[in-house]
């Protein structure tokens, strides 16, 4: 890591900070200035308006909306995220966190089978260009790719629990056989992207000079394929890994929902119906604070990878 | 390109796309043959959890979150309620068949003029740390309800006929005078005017016994392993996972015979799950409830209908054009065919509300009838109203989580369109936008449903048709429906006070500012081993008569 880089990586995270703190403001204030406030489905038909203000006054709905965010930013730089109002037994920080955990471990597997297969599969339908082989894989896939969720699932639930009930569909924890169908619903049906993209960067690949140059040496073709080809091709997709990172902790509603899985999507899903005001905000931040830090990860992945890049220097 | 690296590559790539080729390939042709095959050949399959499905004593059902704290005094949701009454008591519970008997009271007594009730506590009635019950308990729960710092919804609606409790609840007392501490195993609860419904308004949530000596040393947190008197325990509850009751050993009223209850809040595929043997409790999906009602369905023998006290409806706003002609809304009642929607639509699972007090219900009154479908005496009530010709805009708006679902109202909305050539346009809300829009009486129709509190017409009729009643949105006020009401809540002879509310009722049935339209039924699935599965029309403690064994 040169001292370019390590400048760059500084202000990348100096820029980060007032970037943040405009986002924490906007969706604070537009939440709060929404119509509705919790205290509707909170109360239900036992609406009156002094019990509303009084669920205003215990969470502090009342105060002016400055004084509100100052409060919660307070909070929030002593890891406090808030309280849920869906779960009012519970913190905002007990609700999340663990949810995004489990969305997090649950994506981190698909995202691991995704690109295991999605890489291979990009390489060999390049290679096998100009024969039947070549659309037959990408085929194969944008099929699966295209079976919705809702579909994929209940058939998937009924073929390995009913029939030959080899899983059981309840959700008893993350490192469990019955995870299995979750991480492959949510895995498969992204190979086909990750397959195309993988197959045009190895084509792009294929007709450059350096690889002509290392056929012509005489190199064995599994080299060529293996250091020419391969390791160039697969540049361009640390953009497409290190920005789907931040996605595997958002989680999944549709497989949360059908599997009963107690993650991050779900939860988002039903906080913004609620309104339950702090995991909203808390699950904004999250996610902007995971999408910055996966952009300066994939800068510095391409800094340390690719000596041709220099992004401290060509930044002045 | 044939060289070992492409090889390997082309091989694993072929397994792959084999394997899933083969496993959709099973799909597809294994399909068809046995769908309908019962899941009894299952039955013996151990689950991963401790014991045998239907060996252990730990019964997993379907659950839903609650969504209040588990705080008698904060409950005001059927889903939170669920969990409350079998982890707390009071004094008075309901039976199986909604019967008031005592539960942490032995028996009472009613004064001559019925304003004072004298409640005579167990000998062996313990919280679940086994600290014994008293009267100082009861005293401090119901003061605790009613103290305006802990601002419970219900207090007042529930516990107002209290001599105090309002007064207290406004700030004007600091105790609940009417209910006094006789000695240690007796307790005097003097009420403002004599009722007939008191006991059963008892077994609300609002009125059950909080620990005093956790309530205040953790007064943040104390509901998260609530020390009731409950026959449960509540022993874990994780967010949208799992709520997990077991069994209070020393129960006063006999110990439940299963040892622990797991709710799945996970929501998943509760059909799928329940056939394969991880659910002890489903629910039938509509489109194959006629083979089970007739018996063809393999599992027909696990079906249970349970009837509920609960009407879905249609409000009207009486304030608002085209509503406020009584022509109209009776016109918009007789132009839908309920019989209909629920024959095509629901494939029978509903019941066709003919007036709005559900038949479960104790005083229901058969005589008592809302409008039938009749497209022509609709049409010529249309005609003849002051909109004939010229209907405004007409908007129903939906989006609550207790009204009839979507499909219920296009159907309606088609019907309308056919038979009186009204489009009527739909609306849907987030929930709290619904909440909070129909508080305002912004909406000219609303589609909602009302399920029973405790069993008594008062809590159908006093709480949604008077016109004072915070929760009347249709701004329908009848001085004569008033009237009943209030001569039905001071009547202390039952059979007349029942009589009362039927005359109420069908006035405004009349009046057709609100259409009922269906009263639910509940379709479940219960395992055979299941045995004794309560089948009450509404949330009453239920677990404890429960027991799982296999013949």
């Amino acid at each position: 890591m040169g001292p370019g880089l390590l400048g760059y990586l500084i202000r990348r995270l100096l820029w980060a900070i007032p970037v943040l703190f405009i986002l924490s403001v906007l969706v604070f204030y537009m939440l709060r200035l929404a119509p509705g406030d919790p205290t509707d489905t909170l109360l239900r038909q036992n609406y009156t308006p002094e019990a509303a203000q009084r669920l205003r006054e215990k969470y502090g709905y009342d105060q002016p909306i400055h004084v509100q965010y100052w409060k919660w930013l307070t909070n929030l730089l002593h890891g406090d995220l808030g309280v849920s109002t869906r779960y009012p037994d519970f913190t905002a920080n007990e609700v999340i966190l663990p949810k995004m955990w489990t969305s997090a471990q649950i994506g981190f597997f698909a995202l691991l089978i995704t690109f295991g297969i999605g890489i291979p599969a990009g390489i060999y339908a390049a290679l096998a260009r100009g024969t039947f082989l070549d659309p037959l894989v990408i085929g194969f896939w944008l099929f699966i790719d295209a079976v919705p969720y809702f579909v994929l699932i209940p058939l998937a639930q009924w073929l390995f629990a009913l029939k030959l009930g080899w899983v059981n569909l309840s959700y008893e924890g993350v490192y469990s056989p019955n995870m299995i169908l979750p991480v492959l619903t949510l895995s498969l049906p992204a190979v086909a992207g990750v397959a195309r993209l993988m197959r045009a960067s190895v084509l792009g690949v294929m007709g450059e000079d350096y690889v002509r140059t290392a056929r012509a040496k005489g190199l064995r073709e599994r080299t060529v394929v293996l250091t020419h080809i391969a390791r160039n091709a697969l540049l361009p997709m640390i953009t497409v890994i290190g920005l789907s990172l931040p996605g595997i902790a958002a989680g999944s509603l549709f497989v949360e929902l059908l599997f009963g899985i107690p993650g991050i999507g779900r939860e988002a899903f039903d906080a913004v119906l609620a309104p339950d005001f702090d995991v909203i905000l808390a699950l904004v931040m999250f996610g902007s604070v995971l999408f910055v830090a996966a952009n300066i990860l994939v800068d510095i992945a391409y800094a340390v990878i690719d000596p041709r890049v220099r992004l401290g220097e060509a930044r002045g | 390109m044939s060289n070992r690296t492409l090889t390997l590559l082309m091989g694993f790539v072929a397994f792959l796309i084999l394997l899933v080729g083969v496993v959709f390939a099973v799909a597809v042709l294994g399909g068809g043959d046995d769908d309908n095959a019962p899941a009894s050949p299952n039955q013996d399959r151990p689950r991963s959890t401790s014991g045998g499905f239907c060996e252990a004593k730990q019964l997993i059902v379907p659950g839903t979150t609650p969504a209040s704290v588990l705080d008698p005094i904060q409950v005001t949701d059927v889903s939170t309620s669920e969990y409350v009454v079998e982890i707390f008591g009071g004094l008075v519970t309901l039976d199986r068949d909604l019967n008031v008997v005592g539960d942490l009271a032995e028996s009472w007594d009613v004064s001559a003029d019925g304003r004072v009730y004298t409640f005579h506590l167990r000998d062996n009635i313990l919280f679940h740390n086994e600290r014994r019950v008293t009267a100082q308990d009861i005293k401090y729960s119901i003061e605790r309800a009613a103290d305006p710092r802990n601002g419970s919804p219900t207090v007042t609606a529930y516990l107002g006929n209290v001599v105090g409790v309002v007064d207290k609840f406004e700030g004007r007392a600091n105790e609940v005078a009417g209910v006094r501490v006789v000695d240690e195993r007796t307790v005097e609860i003097e009420l403002i005017q004599p009722s007939d419904f008191f006991l059963k308004e008892l077994t609300y949530p609002v009125s059950y016994v909080v620990d005093r000596e956790q309530v205040e040393s953790d007064p943040r947190n104390w509901t998260r392993r609530p020390n009731g008197t409950g026959p449960f325990k509540l022993a874990e509850y994780t967010p949208a996972q799992t709520i997990r009751l077991v069994r209070n050993e020393r129960y006063h009223l006999g110990a439940p015979k299963l040892q622990e209850v797991v709710f799945d809040l996970s929501g998943g595929s509760i059909a799928t799950r329940y056939q394969n043997n991880e659910l002890h409790v489903g629910f039938v999906p509509a489109v194959e409830l006629e083979s089970f009602k007739d018996g063809s369905n393999p599992l027909a023998g696990e079906y249970l209908e349970i009837p509920e006290m609960a009407t879905f409806y249609i409000q009207l706003n009486t304030s608002q054009p085209p509503f406020d002609d009584p022509n109209v809304r009776k016109a918009f009642a007789m132009a839908i065919d309920r019989e209909q929607i629920n024959e095509v639509l629901f494939y029978g699972a509903l019941r066709v509300a003919d007036g709005f007090i559900p038949p479960e219900m104790p005083g229901y009154t058969e005589s008592v009838s809302a409008y039938k479908y009749d497209p022509e005496e609709a049409r010529r009530l249309l005609q003849e109203s002051k909109y004939a010709g010229n209907i405004p805009r007409v908007v129903l708006s939906y989006g609550g989580s207790a009204g009839n679902s979507p499909d219920i109202l296009v159907a309606m909305q088609e019907q309308w369109r056919q038979n009186l050539g009204v489009e009527v346009e739909l609306q849907v809300l987030d929930p709290a936008s619904y909440l909070r829009e129909q508080r305002r009486g912004e909406f000219q129709m609303s589609s909602d449903g009302w399920s029973a509190d405790y069993p008594d017409p008062e809590n159908f009729l006093g709480k949604l048709f008077a016109s004072n009643s915070p929760l009347n949105y249709t701004g329908y006020t009848n001085p004569e429906v008033d009237r009943l009401l209030e001569q039905a809540r001071n009547t202390t002879d039952t059979r007349e006070r029942y009589r009362l509310y039927a005359q109420a009722e069908q006035l405004f049935l009349d009046d057709a500012a609100i259409i009922p339209t269906f009263w639910s039924v509940s379709h479940m699935l219960v395992k055979s081993c299941v045995k004794d599965y309560p089948t009450a029309p509404m949330t009453i403690e239920k677990y404890r008569y429960i027991d799982i064994s296999r013949d």
